[in-house]
Order: structure tokens, then C-alpha cells, then sequence
């Protein structure tokens, strides 16, 4: 517990922690303040007309999807109304989208919560991201280099527990900082909804939808901030690892897929990592493969893309953090620390 | 006296694909017993460094048997690392930090009490200057910090790796001093220093290392009674007669510039009596003692050479093979 303490005293004393918080509030403020300057509270006027629109938007869908109905059971002409009518119906079946017009849709320069707060949590969590690994793999990566980890293990010299108690306070100090940021962030934005925009639709169904979104950020972060904690433990440099992450992003991610692509290699999407994070912080990510249909006909409804579903990607990235940390315990404790 | 730090045939060699294999420490043994003032001397890149690590468990070794407090190491040197104050080359510290705070921190890690703090900074004599932040220390300061990093602990043993580095000469002093008296209170220090005259003054045993072997060891008078030769610096009116009349007493003697080296003399008086009985009177006779940098660099090989620019790893030096002379603990001069 001791050391627990003495490192997390050491993790808020880095400069570049300091540095990363002070940007994380900065990008925070600069978001907030922009999107309170942006909005205002639509008077009833504008919200009679939004409502209205998004009325007849809704209304427009049924009719377009009553005609294709119709025109598929042969009671209506085959001509042009003007409207996309799909062989499928389904497609522009309303009850099946994803989302119907709603009046905060058509009410330009008003910042509604319900509408935004999941791309503002994405943003969020993509910094967090950022925030995670580069602090992860700095904090240990200078007292490697720097022999703060040496003149530790003077004090203990049991290798794995210090190894231990700086990712664990790492991994600590990470998710404490998440959730408290999380919450500020969207707290700031549900009272600019309330007090300069509109709070929208907040029911149960949104709020647990947006905390299966931020329950799997916080993990991608905790993630994230292991994955450059091994590898600048295993290179002994915080360079290590932002070396690793651009050599990755370079030689696999884009000239992977190129090669890939060249080969016709059948769906490269799945060997990446982006991949999976896209599919475990959305739930599904889906990725187009044309030789899926290639054996159709063309009686049946083929759209051409397959699914990458939160389990198995979080199976992939787990293996991956958990096998370069165990690593990284291996490798720690046999190196010799000069 | 029982052992504190035992090394025995300890073996390490470093592999790196640009260098190769380079073999750092090659059978050394070291003998520390409790309440010595232990130095422990060797030319840069002779091992020094790397047996402290490896007695600290920083390095694995590849062979050998060590011990620290009785307890091997590094296997169980957990049980007795809260008495073993140590620091290994020169500690980084957190600039932004004060010397209060960064000594607070290991205490803190350590689980020595908070209040041993501001006793280690009275120690190293840097008292009123805790609250100042490390980047504005000076060299010779951080070195304090360093020293009062390893004391902290209270330690039984305490293990300093140059710890002269940056002090100045009042500086030295104060090390010296505060050595002698953490001895006083039965503490064992282990220094490793290249400032010779400074281990001669403070250390009562000392043991060389030379390409990662011992080739001296035990009381520092011992090892230097083992180099001594015998020899005076005589002067006298008529050096060249002087010089004929103790050969032909079977004395080894040569002129020195005005005066005479004589060699081999086990009895004093014996110089003066032969040129006083020839009417030649002995204006001084002056015994030269080896002192530790003379037998350093003789061990070492450091100094014959010096023509040749020296290499920190030794290479263009004389081999300090198992042929050279080893001077052992307890048994005086090996061949």
C-alpha cells in the first residue's frame, strides 16, 4: 500500500501527466464553450416547425414505403413518383430504421443532448485513449531511463511487485481520472442542453445505451494504457512504444491493407486492430466482403457486408494487452537494470 | 567478525549484438565484515559497478554465490533490504521535486517513518536547503541527496558507489566524516571511490579490481606493507661516493637527482652508519612508503603505459592475468 501511494505521488508529480490533464480541460473547455456559444434555446416558434417537419418527414417515409409495398404487390403502375423505392421493402420499412426524424432535427443551432452526447463521448474517449497510452508508456518508460526504477528497487527489490504496483496505480489513477473527466464532460453538456439547447429525449433506454458506450471506452482506455506500459517496459524507452504504435498504424494498417487489397485478400478489416476497436466500442462493425454475394442470383437480398461484434474483439484485444504485459513481466524480470 | 557482504567466484558477461560478448566480472570475491570501512577501488570499467549491482540484484549474474546480511542474494535479499542502504552510480531524482519531498517519497515507499526525513538531510548537511527544488542543486548536492537517500533507512549496511562524485573538497571532508562516524555507530560502509588518497584516509580495508578480478584485498596498511620495498631517500654531501660505499655494503643504492635511493634496507641505521664510519654525514634519510594510488596503479596496470592513451575497458594495458602478483587478505603476497 505504501508503494501504492509513494507511486501514485510519482505519476501526478510527471510534468507530462500535468501536461495531458491541462490539455484534456483545455479541449474540454474549448468544446463546451464553443457549443454554448453555438446554441440557443429555440422559443416555440421554432420548435412548432421543427415538430412539424419531422411530421412530415416521418409521414413522407410511411408513404414511400406504403408505395413500394404497393408496387411490389402489383396494385400500383410501375411509375416514377420521384421516390427511391428499393426491391426490398424493408429497407425503407420506418419501424426498422435505426432512428425516425425528430423535431431536434430540424432545429439548426440548437445543441440538443440526447442527439450529440454519443459522439461527444467518442471524443472523449478517443483522448482518454490518447491520454492512457502516452502516459502509460511515459510514466514508466523515463524511470527506466532515467533510474527511478533502479533506486526504487533499491528500496524493494522484488521486481514484479514494483512492476506491479506501477500498473496497477497506472491502470488506477487512469480510470479514476476517466470517470471523473466523464462525468464533468457530460454533465457541462447535459446543463448546456437544459439551460442553452434542448435536453432531448432522456429516457432509460438512452442513458443505459449511453453507459454500455462508456463502460466499453473505459475499458479501451484501461487497455490502451497497459499496451503502452508493456511495450516502453519491454523497449525501456517511452519512445518504445509510440515508435511501435506508428510502425503499426504505418506498416500494417495502411500498407498492410494496400497489400491486402492488391492480393484480393478476403476481408482484410478483420485483421486489423482499428477493426475491433471500431466493434467493440460500437458494439458491430460492419465491413463489406463482395464474395459474400457472389453466389447469389440476385432473387435474394444480399448487401454485401459482414459483422465484427463486440465479443470476439474484445477477445482479440485482450489477448493482445494481456499477452505484451505478461511479456513485459517476463522480460522486466530478468533484464539487467543498468 | 562476521561477514556482511560475501562474494564468491562471482561471473558476469555482457552480450550485445553491436559489442558482442564482453566479460564484466570474471571469479571475484570480496570479504566485507560488519563495522569495516570497506573501499573498494578499481580503474573505470574494471567491474566496480557491475558487482554492486549484481550484489544488489540490479544485474543477474551468471555465476558465483553472494550474500548480504547473511542472506543470499539477490534470492532473499527482500528480508534484509530495509537495512541496506545503498546508491549505485550517480541516482536520477525528479527536478521539479524538493529534496524534502523526494526523500519523502522513498521513505513513503519504504515504510520508514516520514520523521527520518529531516534527520538524513541534517546528516548530509542539507538541512535548510530541503525545500528547494532538485534542478537547482548543484552536482555535489544531488550527491548529498543521494547519500541521504541510502541513509534513510537507518541502515546496518551502506553501500556507496563513489559518493565523492561533484563534492567539493569541504564536501569530501564532511563525507569522510560523516563515514567515520556512521562506522562509529557500527554501521559497515562499502565505498567504491576513485579518489585514492580519500579511501587510504577513511577505509581501514580495501580490496582492487581489475579486469572483474581481486588482485588485492584486506587491511590497507597490510596491502601496502606488501608493496613496500624498503626504500629511503637519502641525502649526503658526495652522492656518487655515497653510492659506491653502500654497494660495497651490499645496499641497493642509485643517485636520485642530489640524493640517493636506496633499496632493500630493512634497518635504518645500518645507511647512516656505513657512510658516518667513511666520514659522510646523513643530512636526511626519508623511508618512502607506497601509498594506495602507487599500488593501485601497479595492480592495475594504469599508470605504465601512459604513453599509450589509456582505454576505459583496459584494452592496450597489461594483462592482470593469473600470473600477476595477487595480494591476498589474510595471507600477504601471492604469486
Amino acid at each position: 500500500m505504501n508503494l501504492v501511494r509513494a507511486e501514485i505521488e510519482r505519476l501526478s508529480a510527471r510534468r507530462f501527466v500535468q501536461l495531458m490533464v491541462v490539455l484534456l480541460a483545455l479541449a474540454f473547455a474549448i468544446t463546451a464553450a464553443t457549443t454554448l456559444a453555438g446554441s440557443h434555446k429555440p422559443n416555440a416558434d421554432e420548435l412548432n416547425s421543427a415538430r412539424a417537419q419531422a411530421s412530415q418527414a416521418r409521414q413522407s417515409m410511411e408513404v414511400s414505403y406504403q408505395e413500394c409495398l404497393a408496387r411490389q404487390s402489383g396494385s400500383l403502375p410501375p411509375q416514377d413518383t420521384g421516390r427511391y423505392l428499393p426491391a426490398d421493402c424493408s429497407e425503407i420499412d420506418p419501424i426498422r430504421q435505426e432512428k425516425l426524424p425528430i423535431a431536434a432535427d430540424y432545429l439548426p443551432g440548437v445543441f440538443t443532448f440526447a442527439q450529440q452526447a454519443r459522439p461527444l463521448l467518442y471524443f472523449l474517449i478517443a483522448f482518454l485513449v490518447l491520454f492512457g497510452f502516452l502516459v502509460g508508456a511515459s510514466y514508466i518508460g523515463a524511470d527506466l531511463n532515467s533510474g527511478g526504477v533502479v533506486n526504487l528497487l533499491l528500496w524493494r527489490p522484488r521486481r514484479l511487485t514494483v512492476l506491479a504496483a506501477k500498473l496497477g496505480t497506472l491502470l488506477g489513477a487512469v480510470l479514476v481520472l476517466s470517470l471523473l473527466a466523464s462525468v464533468a464532460y457530460l454533465a457541462t453538456f447535459w446543463v448546456i442542453g437544459q439551460t442553452a439547447g434542448l435536453p432531448g429525449r432522456l429516457d432509460g433506454d438512452f442513458w443505459s445505451s449511453l453507459a454500455a458506450v462508456h463502460g466499453r471506452g473505459m475499458v479501451l482506455v484501461l487497455l490502451t494504457s497497459a499496451l503502452g506500459f508493456a511495450i516502453a517496459t519491454m523497449g525501456r524507452h517511452t519512445s518504445a512504444a509510440l515508435g511501435a504504435a506508428a510502425a503499426y498504424a504505418v506498416v500494417w494498417e495502411l500498407g498492410g491493407r494496400l497489400v491486402m487489397e492488391i492480393i484480393d485478400a478476403r476481408r482484410p478489416d478483420q485483421l486489423m486492430l482499428s477493426s475491433h476497436i471500431g466493434a467493440w466500442l460500437t458494439g458491430e462493425a460492419r465491413f463489406w466482403d463482395p464474395q459474400i454475394c457472389a453466389g447469389n442470383a440476385g432473387n435474394d437480398y444480399c448487401d454485401s457486408f459482414y459483422s465484427l461484434t463486440w465479443g470476439p474483439s474484445l477477445l482479440v484485444l485482450l489477448v493482445l494487452t494481456g499477452g505484451l504485459t505478461a511479456a513485459a513481466f517476463a522480460v522486466f524480470r530478468r533484464r539487467d537494470l543498468l | 567478525m562476521s561477514a556482511v557482504i560475501e562474494i564468491e567466484g562471482l561471473r558476469k558477461t555482457f552480450h550485445s549484438v553491436r559489442n558482442g560478448r564482453r566479460v564484466a566480472v570474471d571469479g571475484f570475491d570480496l570479504l566485507v565484515e560488519a563495522g569495516q570501512i570497506h573501499g573498494f577501488l578499481g580503474p573505470n570499467g574494471s567491474g566496480k559497478t557491475t558487482t554492486l549491482r549484481a550484489l544488489l540484484g540490479l544485474v543477474r549474474a551468471d555465476g558465483g554465490r553472494m550474500s548480504v546480511l547473511g542472506e543470499p542474494s539477490p534470492e532473499l535479499l527482500p528480508r534484509v533490504a530495509g537495512q541496506v542502504g545503498a546508491i549505485v552510480e550517480s541516482p536520477q531524482f525528479f527536478g521539479n521535486f524538493t529534496g524534502h519531498r523526494t526523500l519523502r517519497l522513498l521513505a513513503r515507499a519504504g515504510g520508514v517513518p516520514i520523521a527520518r526525513v529531516d534527520e538524513a538531510l541534517e546528516l548530509v548537511g542539507l538541512r535548510d536547503r530541503g525545500d528547494e527544488r532538485v534542478k537547482g542543486y548543484s552536482l555535489g548536492m544531488k550527491q548529498r541527496l543521494a547519500v541521504a537517500s541510502a541513509l534513510l533507512k537507518d541502515p546496518r549496511l551502506l553501500i556507496l558507489d563513489e559518493p565523492a562524485n561533484g563534492l567539493d573538497p569541504a564536501g569530501i571532508r564532511e563525507m569522510r566524516d560523516l563515514m567515520r562516524s556512521l562506522a562509529a555507530t557500527g554501521v559497515t560502509v562499502l565505498v567504491s571511490s576513485h579518489i585514492l588518497g580519500e579511501i587510504q584516509l577513511i577505509c581501514d580495508h580495501v580490496t582492487i579490481i581489475s579486469r572483474g578480478r581481486r588482485v588485492a584485498a584486506g587491511r590497507v596498511d597490510e596491502v601496502l606493507a606488501g608493496y613496500d620495498r624498503h626504500e629511503f631517500l637519502v641525502r649526503v654531501a658526495e652522492p656518487g661516493r655515497a653510492v659506491e660505499l653502500l654497494q660495497a655494503a651490499e645496499l641497493t643504492a642509485v643517485v636520485d637527482g642530489e640524493a640517493l635511493m636506496v633499496s632493500g634496507v630493512s634497518d635504518p641505521t645500518v645507511v647512516s652508519r656505513v657512510l658516518g664510519e667513511q666520514g659522510l654525514w646523513v643530512g636526511e634519510l626519508t623511508p618512502l612508503r607506497p601509498d594506495l594510488e602507487s599500488v593501485f596503479l601497479e595492480l592495475t596496470g594504469a599508470y605504465e603505459h601512459s604513453s599509450v592513451p589509456r582505454q576505459v575497458d583496459g584494452s592496450g594495458l597489461p594483462h592482470a592475468d593469473q600470473g600477476e602478483a595477487v595480494i591476498n587478505l589474510d595471507r600477504g603476497v601471492d604469486a
